[in-house]
């Protein structure tokens, strides 16, 4: 099993805080300290795969991009700044243009994630909220709920893949999860406590059914969380405290279709999870659902962390479907399958799984780079020993 | 400045400096090592944000308190504020940062630390250090990096 580096993706003139797969997967947006956007794409006539830079969105954000988002029809970008603004871009025939500002927060913009079903845009920052943005005709959005319930900056925002639920992360060490409920937002349940993290949450993101989350911290460890019901209402428990691989920060954390965790750390690394036993590692890949049953241990720390957590309203009934089908099974049992050493050679900032090529992952570093890389599974590695 | 936060500072002396003659370097040869002598050298003259005295001077820096592993590329500056309650230990833990991200190579993962049980809010103040995010942040502040720029003016 490995990594292998596909391509360095030059251009950005400094820090890449992130990266982010276009819908289709196919063109890649960047962005990072040099306040630009970078869009990569892959060059149909090249023999090998390549990417190159097909444009460069600049002159509109006055410090750093610190994050980019599509919208579900791949047409649009949503870009997030320090200089407390995000912008909308639109593009056609390969011109893109800044159609508009979204201004309102009182400080740096960390986040912003456009909900699955294309209508709103959750956006996050250093003034401790989050906020909630419709799309109305004309390019204008309209704010439709701002939540304070973080004592922190707000570092991530992320949409559960059936957008009913909302995910906020923190540098006040929560994971908040957030329901619509009569036209407004409501924290459904807080992620903290004996069962959280230690420090800052990062990020956070969902398994392809999105039963499951794993979140990333400053506290270097990962945490899966899967959600079952209890007592007629959904909760999201500890499943299993990923610690130890990590010897600084973890940033950034994607989880592939194919049942794949990837993160990205502060000490460089890119670190590649998955299920324990060959078995449940080819069903993944194979696409499937499902895999091994959970052991016994994470069933008992289950049962403990259930326990734990402090008591709040429940979310509603809308995993109803993927409740009976199994919440409990499977995910428990990650274990590390490959760590790739100086991915970049100074810290890596983000990570994140190609939507349709599940063996694809692009990274972005301090250096400035973007990195795409291939996974090997064991049986691809035999395979090219072999040959 | 209205009132300050130790009117009275204990000022010592400024060491007799071990400085080492100026670097020969071959191009692509043997490097010397950095130690923590060398990051004392960076960080002694920063000037205290409220007193026109260098960190070294009211020993808020020390090399004793400068560890550093030049193989594993990391360097851990641990600082001691003045008085426990100090307002500007921040902005302190900031200058040294900015200074070491500008004068060492950028291999080097750097941790500013409070020295344990210095300060008030130690963990706080260790957590805001420790997160790039909000430094890049403040290196963006005009304002701050002002402020910043000159403590770090007297240390060039």
């Amino acid at each position: 099993m490995s990594l292998e580096e596909v391509q360095s993706l030059e251009g950005h003139t400094d820090r890449v805080w992130q990266v982010s797969w276009s819908p289709s997967g196919d063109m890649l947006a960047s962005c990072g300290g040099d306040r630009t956007v970078r869009i990569w794409a892959r060059d149909g006539a090249a023999l090998v795969e390549r990417w190159r830079c097909v444009a460069v969105l600049e002159d509109t954000h006055s410090r750093t991009i610190r994050s980019c988002s599509w919208s579900p029809d791949g047409r649009q970008l949503a870009t997030a700044s320090f200089d407390r603004t995000i912008a909308i871009w639109r593009h056609a025939g390969g011109v893109w243009e800044n159609v508009a500002m979204l201004e309102g927060h009182e400080s740096e913009v960390k986040e912003v994630a456009w909900a699955p079903n294309g209508s709103l845009i959750a956006t996050c920052s250093r003034d401790k909220t989050v906020w909630l943005w419709e799309a109305a005709p004309g390019n204008e959005y309209e704010v439709v709920d701002v939540k304070h319930g973080h004592s922190q900056d707000v570092k991530t925002v992320h949409w559960h893949p059936r957008g009913e639920v909302l995910v906020s992360a923190s540098y006040d060490d929560t994971i908040k999860l957030w329901v619509e409920e009569d036209d407004e937002w409501i924290c459904a349940q807080t992620l903290a406590g004996p069962t959280g993290h230690m420090s800052t949450v990062w990020e956070v993101a969902f398994d392809a059914a999105g039963q499951h989350m794993v979140s990333c911290s400053d506290d270097c460890t990962l945490k899966l969380w899967a959600c079952r019901k209890e007592a007629g209402e959904l909760r999201w428990r500890l499943l299993s405290t990923l610690g130890g691989y990590h010897d600084r920060t973890i940033f950034s954390v994607d989880w592939s279709k194919a049942g794949l965790i990837a993160s990205g750390a502060a000490d460089n690394a890119i670190r590649i999870f998955g299920e324990e036993g060959a078995a449940a590692a080819a069903a993944a890949a194979a696409g499937e659902a499902g895999g091994a049953p959970a052991a016994a241990a994470d069933e008992e720390a289950l049962a403990a962390a259930a326990d734990a957590t402090a008591a709040e309203p429940g979310l509603r009934d809308i995993f109803m479907q993927q409740a009976h089908s199994g919440c409990s099974g499977g995910v428990g049992s990650f274990r590390l399958l490959c760590k790739r050493e100086q991915a970049h050679p100074l810290d890596v900032n983000c990570v994140r799984w190609h939507p349709t090529d599940h063996t694809l992952l692009a990274s972005a570093g301090d250096d400035a780079c973007i990195k795409l890389w291939r996974w090997r599974p064991a049986g691809a590695d035999a395979a090219a020993a072999g040959a | 400045m209205a009132e300050l936060i130790n009117p009275a500072p204990v000022v010592h002396q400024r060491k007799e400096t071990r400085r080492r003659p100026e670097r020969q370097q071959a191009d692509g040869e043997e490097r010397e090592p950095i130690d923590a002598l060398e990051v004392f050298e960076h960080i002694r003259d920063i000037t205290d944000p409220e007193h026109p005295y260098t960190l070294e001077q009211l020993s808020v820096v020390s090399e004793e308190a400068i560890q550093v592993d030049d193989a594993a590329g990391s360097v851990r500056v641990q600082f001691m504020p003045t008085v426990e309650h100090c307002s500007m230990a921040t902005l302190i833990g900031l200058c040294i940062r900015v200074k070491l991200l500008r004068a060492l190579p950028p291999r080097f993962k750097t941790d500013i630390l409070l020295a344990p049980g210095s300060h008030a809010s130690e963990a706080a103040v260790n957590k805001q250090l420790a997160d790039k995010e909000r430094v890049a942040a403040a290196l963006e502040n005009p304002n701050l990096l002002q402020m910043v720029d000159r403590c770090l003016g007297s240390s060039l």
